[in-house]
C-alpha cells in the first residue's frame, strides 16, 4: 500500500474506477509477492448474515456478498462501468427492433459440482425468480417494463397452481438449445442489460431444488422450493466461488468453484463475518483477524491520526446520493418555491464536514459521480441563505406555518445527527422552530409509506446498476407511496422518463435523463445534500481492484476472482 | 415466577412454605413437580396471547425495511398471502396455537426457507454454554466472596471484596466489555505483536469464551456476593450460631453446617431467576463479542417485526424461566428441611 492512496482514489473516482492496492514491492510483477495458498485467505464483514442462500431471494447488499460470488449473472459492468462486459454469457445480440434478447452461454461453464451450465438451468432460475408465490423481494425490475408476459405479475392468484403455471408458461424465456437463452421484453428497454448483470437474476439447478425438496411440488408451493439453500450440500452455485461452511449467523466461508469457466481464482477462501457492531469489528481488525473494515464514524479521526491505520484507509465513493424530502401534497409544500428555500439554506460543506467527518461530499444533484449521467452544472439548489430567505416571503409562507411541521427522523445515530443539522440550518437560515420527530425506523417507513410525514430524510439510493433508468424512475408519479415518498409531480416528467428509457440511442437517452434531472433539481422535487464515501481499513498485504460499485463495506468485491493475498 | 401450586406468587425472596403433609415426602415432591408442570401450560397459553396481540400492534409490517429500497406493494401483497398475513387476526392466532400444540413453530419471515425451530437450535447452544460458564463462575466466586466478607466484617478483606461489587454493580457491562476488549484484545495484541491476545469476536470452545463470560458474571458475582455477606451476617447473630461457638465446636463445622445452610436460603431464591437470565442471552455481551445466540436473535427478531422468531423465542423464555423457578421451589426442599410442598 502506498501513501496517499486514499487522495488518488479520491482523484480517480471520477474514471469510475481505480486501483486500491498497489502491491508492496516494486509494483508490475507479482508472483514473488504472492502469498503461499495455505495464506490466500480474505477475511471481510458484510455485517449481516444473508436472510437466504437463494439468490432469487436476495434483496440486500449484505447478501449479494454471498449470491453474487456463489452464482454468476449472464453480464457484469465494465471495470469503469461504461458498459457491460461478459460473464457468464460470453455475447449477446439484441434484435433490431430491441425486443429479443439472444444470449450466448460460456461453453465451459460448470456448476460447483461439475455438472456443465445449460440454458434450461437460466429459464428454471428465471422462472424461480419471477414465481409470484415465492414473492421474491427484488423482482421489480424483471416484470416491470421488462421481460414480455411478466407484466402480469402482481395479478396472479398466487395460491392457485394453475394460474401460476400458466403465467410462468407465458414468460418470453425459451433455450433453443444447450448454449442460447433468448429473453423476450415487452417492449425495448435500452437499460436491459443493465438488468441481467443484478446478482439475483441466475441460474438455478431444477434437480438440486426437487431432490432437496423430496420430490416435485406445485408451483404455489412456498417452502418446499426453497428448501435447497438451507444446506451448504444443495447450495450450489456457477459463480467464481461456492459456499463451503456456514458458521449459522457467526460467517461463511467461500472456497473456489473449481469447475468455474473462467479459473484463475488466487484466494483460497473467502470469509465473510456477520459483525453487526463496527467497533466490535475494528477491534477484530486491529488484532489482524479481519483483513477490511468499515471503520465507525466515532472511529474515523482517530485512524485519520493514527501513523499505522491512516495508511491503510481508503475513501472510497459509492454509487449513492442522499436527499431530503417534502410531502408535496401537503400545503405549503406543494409550492416548489418553498422546497427550495429550504434546498438553498442548508450548508452542506459544513454538513459533510462537521457531521460526516469529511467522508461524504456534498453534492446539489442527483445522479452520484462515478457513473453516466453525473452533471453538476446545475447549481440551483446551492447555498444561499439570502436567496432562500426571499423565496420564503415571495412565496408569502410565515413562519408560524412552517413551525408547525416535523423533520421525521429514523432513530439511528446517523440519521440523528444529520438532522439535527439540518434543522438547526433552517430554523437559523430561514428563522424557523422546526422540530425533529424521532422515531424508531419500522414506524418511520411505515409512516412514509402512507405518506404520513411534512419532511424526510435523509433518503437515498444506491446504483442497482450503473444506469439512470434505475434512478429517474423513482421520481415518476407511479412510484408516490413507494420511492418518491413525497409524491413529487412535476409537469412531463414522467414522459420524458418514460421516453429515456425505452429510447435505444444512447445520446439521446442521456440528453434526456439529464432534462429530467434539470427538472428534479430546479423544482426542488427533493433537496439533494451529499453523495456517500465509506471510509475503510484494507490490511496491506490485501491487493484487490476497487469499483463504486463494491457492495456495502465490501471494498473490491467486484473482483474477488482476481484479488490476492501478498506475502506477509 | 415463583408461584407455589395454585397459589399467586409471594414475593421472590420467601421461599414456598407449606403446611406440612401426611404421606411420604418423595410421593409430594413428584405430584408438586407434576403440578407445576401442567401449571406451565396455561402460563405459555397467556405469554403466546399477549405477545401475539402486542406484537401485530407495532407499527410497521415484516416487509418493511430500514431505510433504502423498499418492497414494492406488489410484493408485500404476495409475501403477505405467501405468509398467510392477509387473513384476520384472531385466524392467525388460532392458527398459531393450533401449530404450536403440534410442536410446529412456523417459519421465520426473516431467513427465507428456515423454521423458527432450526432458528433457535443454533442460536441457544452459544447462549446457553456462555450462560452455564457464567453460572458455575458465580456461585462459588459470589458466594465465596459474600461468606469471606462476612466472616471477616469491617477488616480489609471485607472493604476490598465490598469495594470490587459495588464496582461490578456501578459499571455497565457494555463498558466491561468494551474496555475488556480494548485491553486485553487490541492492546495486549500491539503489545506481543500479536503473539497473544484474546479474541474479540466469534465464538469457539477456547480463549474465545473468557471475555464474554467474565462480563457476564460481574454484575450477578457482586450481586450475589452482597446478597451472601448480608444474608451470613444476619446468621452469625442468631442463638443458635452462638449456641455452637459455645459447644466449641470448629469453625469449619460452624460455618459449613451452621451458618451457610441457613444464610444461603435466601440466596438459592435469586440463583433461579439469575440462571435464567444468563441462558436467556444478553444482547449486550452477544453484540460487544459478536455471539451468535438467542439474545441477539430476540432483539434482530423485535426490531424487523418477524412475529413467528419473537413468539418462539418469547415461548422459551417463558419455560426457561418456569423451570428455573420449579427447580429453585424443589431445591427448598433439600436445604430448608421445614419447607413441605404441595
Amino acid at each position: 500500500m502506498q501513501r496517499g492512496t486514499s487522495i488518488r482514489a479520491v482523484a480517480l473516482a471520477s474514471a469510475g474506477m481505480f486501483l486500491v492496492a498497489a502491491c508492496g514491492g516494486g509494483g508490475g510483477t507479482t508472483s514473488e509477492n504472492l502469498a503461499p495458498p495455505d495464506k490466500q485467505i480474505l477475511r471481510a464483514n458484510p455485517g449481516t448474515e444473508p436472510n437466504s442462500y437463494d439468490p432469487t431471494q436476495q434483496t440486500y447488499s449484505y447478501e449479494a456478498a454471498v449470491g453474487a460470488q456463489a452464482f454468476e449473472s449472464l453480464l457484469k459492468p465494465r471495470a469503469d462501468l461504461s458498459d457491460v462486459q461478459p460473464a457468464a454469457a460470453k455475447s449477446y445480440e439484441v434484435s433490431s427492433d430491441g425486443l429479443s434478447y439472444t444470449f450466448h452461454l460460456q461453453p465451459n461453464a460448470k456448476w460447483s459440482d461439475g455438472k456443465p451450465v445449460i440454458a434450461s438451468d437460466w429459464v428454471y432460475g428465471y422462472k424461480h425468480l419471477l414465481n409470484p408465490a415465492l414473492a421474491a423481494g427484488y423482482v421489480d425490475p424483471f416484470f416491470d417494463g421488462t421481460i414480455a408476459g411478466a407484466q402480469n405479475y402482481g395479478s396472479i392468484d398466487v395460491s392457485s397452481a394453475s394460474a401460476i403455471d400458466a403465467f410462468l408458461a407465458g414468460l418470453g424465456l425459451s433455450a433453443p438449445d444447450n448454449n442460447t437463452f433468448v429473453i423476450k421484453l415487452q417492449h425495448p428497454a435500452a437499460y436491459f442489460k443493465w438488468v441481467v448483470t443484478l446478482w439475483m437474476a441466475a441460474p438455478i439447478r431444477k434437480d438440486i431444488v426437487e431432490s432437496a425438496a423430496g420430490g416435485s411440488f406445485p408451483s404455489n408451493d412456498t417452502t418446499k422450493p426453497l428448501i435447497w439453500a438451507n444446506d451448504v450440500k444443495t447450495i450450489i452455485g456457477n459463480g467464481p466461488f461456492k459456499v463451503s461452511e456456514i458458521g449459522a449467523h457467526d460467517h461463511v466461508t467461500l472456497v473456489p468453484n473449481t469447475g468455474y469457466w473462467a479459473g484463475g481464482q488466487k484466494l483460497q477462501q473467502i470469509i465473510l463475518y456477520f459483525i453487526s457492531d463496527g467497533n466490535t469489528a475494528y477491534s477484530k481488525y486491529q488484532t489482524g483477524t479481519l483483513d477490511i473494515i468499515n471503520v465507525p464514524t466515532a472511529d474515523i479521526d482517530v485512524v485519520r491520526g493514527d501513523a499505522v491505520l491512516s495508511k491503510q484507509a481508503h475513501l472510497l465513493p459509492q454509487l449513492t446520493t442522499f436527499w431530503m424530502s417534502f410531502n408535496t401534497t401537503k400545503p405549503p409544500f406543494d409550492n416548489p418555491k418553498v422546497r427550495m428555500a429550504f434546498a438553498k439554506s442548508i450548508d452542506r460543506i459544513k454538513l459533510t464536514k462537521d457531521v460526516r467527518h469529511d467522508t461524504d461530499q456534498p453534492i446539489q444533484s442527483f445522479i452520484p459521480k462515478g457513473m453516466a449521467g453525473y452533471d453538476t452544472s446545475d447549481n440551483a439548489q446551492s447555498y444561499d441563505p439570502a436567496a432562500a430567505k426571499k423565496l420564503l416571503s415571495d412565496a408569502g409562507v410565515s413562519a408560524s406555518t412552517l413551525n408547525a411541521f416535523k423533520l421525521l427522523t429514523r432513530n439511528s445515530t446517523g440519521s440523528k445527527t444529520i438532522n439535527q443539522f439540518l434543522v438547526d440550518q433552517w430554523n437559523t437560515n430561514l428563522g424557523l422552530n422546526i422540530q425533529l420527530d424521532v422515531i424508531d425506523s419500522k414506524t418511520v417507513t411505515s409512516r412514509i409509506r402512507k405518506g404520513q410525514f411534512d419532511i424526510y430524510g435523509p433518503d437515498g439510493w444506491g446504483a442497482d446498476y450503473p444506469d439512470q433508468q434505475d434512478w429517474f424512475d423513482i421520481f415518476t408519479s407511479g412510484s408516490c407511496h413507494s420511492l418518491n415518498w413525497g409524491c413529487a409531480t412535476l409537469p412531463g416528467y414522467d414522459d420524458l422518463v418514460k421516453k429515456a428509457n425505452t429510447e435505444l440511442d444512447q445520446n439521446q437517452r442521456n440528453k434526456d435523463y439529464l432534462t429530467a434531472q434539470k427538472m428534479l433539481i430546479d423544482q426542488a422535487a427533493v433537496a439533494f445534500i451529499y453523495q456517500s464515501y465509506e471510509y475503510d481499513l484494507i490490511a496491506p498485504y490485501v491487493h484487490i481492484t476497487n469499483s463504486a460499485f463494491d457492495y456495502q463495506y465490501l471494498p473490491g468485491s467486484q473482483s474477488y476472482n482476481t484479488a490476492y493475498i501478498t506475502a506477509h | 415466577m415463583a408461584v407455589t401450586a395454585g397459589r399467586p406468587n409471594r414475593g421472590a425472596l420467601l421461599p414456598s412454605r407449606v403446611s406440612a403433609l401426611t404421606g411420604s415426602r418423595a410421593g409430594s415432591l413428584a405430584i408438586f413437580v407434576a403440578r407445576r408442570i401442567l401449571w406451565m401450560i396455561p402460563i405459555v397459553f397467556f405469554v403466546i396471547l399477549i405477545t401475539f396481540f402486542l406484537m401485530h400492534q407495532a407499527p410497521g409490517s415484516p416487509w418493511d425495511k430500514e431505510g433504502g429500497r423498499q418492497l414494492s406493494q406488489v410484493v408485500v401483497d404476495n409475501l403477505n398471502a405467501k405468509y398467510g398475513l392477509n387473513k384476520p387476526e384472531y385466524q392467525q392466532f388460532l392458527l398459531y396455537l393450533w401449530n404450536a400444540i403440534h410442536f410446529d413453530f412456523g417459519l421465520s419471515y426473516q431467513y427465507s426457507g428456515k423454521t423458527v425451530v432450526k432458528l433457535i437450535a443454533e442460536a441457544w447452544p452459544y447462549t446457553a454454554t456462555i450462560g452455564v460458564l457464567a453460572f458455575l463462575l458465580i456461585v462459588p466466586v459470589g458466594v465465596g466472596l459474600g461468606v469471606l466478607a462476612a466472616l471477616r466484617q469491617n477488616s480489609r478483606i471485607d472493604y476490598v471484596t465490598m469495594g470490587f461489587a459495588t464496582f461490578a454493580a456501578s459499571f455497565p457491562n457494555f463498558v466491561i466489555g468494551a474496555l475488556m476488549v480494548v485491553v486485553f484484545s487490541v492492546l495486549m495484541a500491539k503489545w506481543t505483536e500479536r503473539a497473544f491476545f484474546l479474541p474479540a469476536a466469534d465464538f469457539g470452545l477456547d480463549d474465545h469464551l473468557i471475555m464474554p463470560v467474565i462480563t457476564l458474571s460481574l454484575l450477578p458475582i457482586a450481586y450475589t456476593a452482597r446478597l451472601t455477606r448480608a444474608s451470613t451476617l444476619d446468621t452469625i447473630r442468631q442463638d443458635y450460631i452462638r449456641t455452637a461457638w459455645a459447644k466449641g465446636l470448629s469453625e469449619r463445622l460452624v460455618v459449613v453446617r451452621h451458618i451457610l445452610k441457613n444464610s444461603l436460603i435466601p440466596v438459592v431464591t435469586t440463583l433461579g431467576p439469575t440462571f435464567a437470565f444468563l441462558v436467556t442471552g444478553s444482547i449486550v455481551v452477544e453484540t460487544v463479542f459478536n455471539i451468535p445466540g438467542i439474545g441477539r436473535a430476540f432483539v434482530t427478531a423485535v426490531s424487523s417485526r418477524d412475529y413467528p422468531m419473537i413468539l418462539g423465542t418469547t415461548i422459551l423464555f417463558s419455560v426457561i424461566i418456569a423451570v428455573a423457578n420449579l427447580v429453585v421451589d424443589v431445591l427448598y426442599v433439600f436445604i430448608d428441611p421445614r419447607v413441605r410442598l404441595t
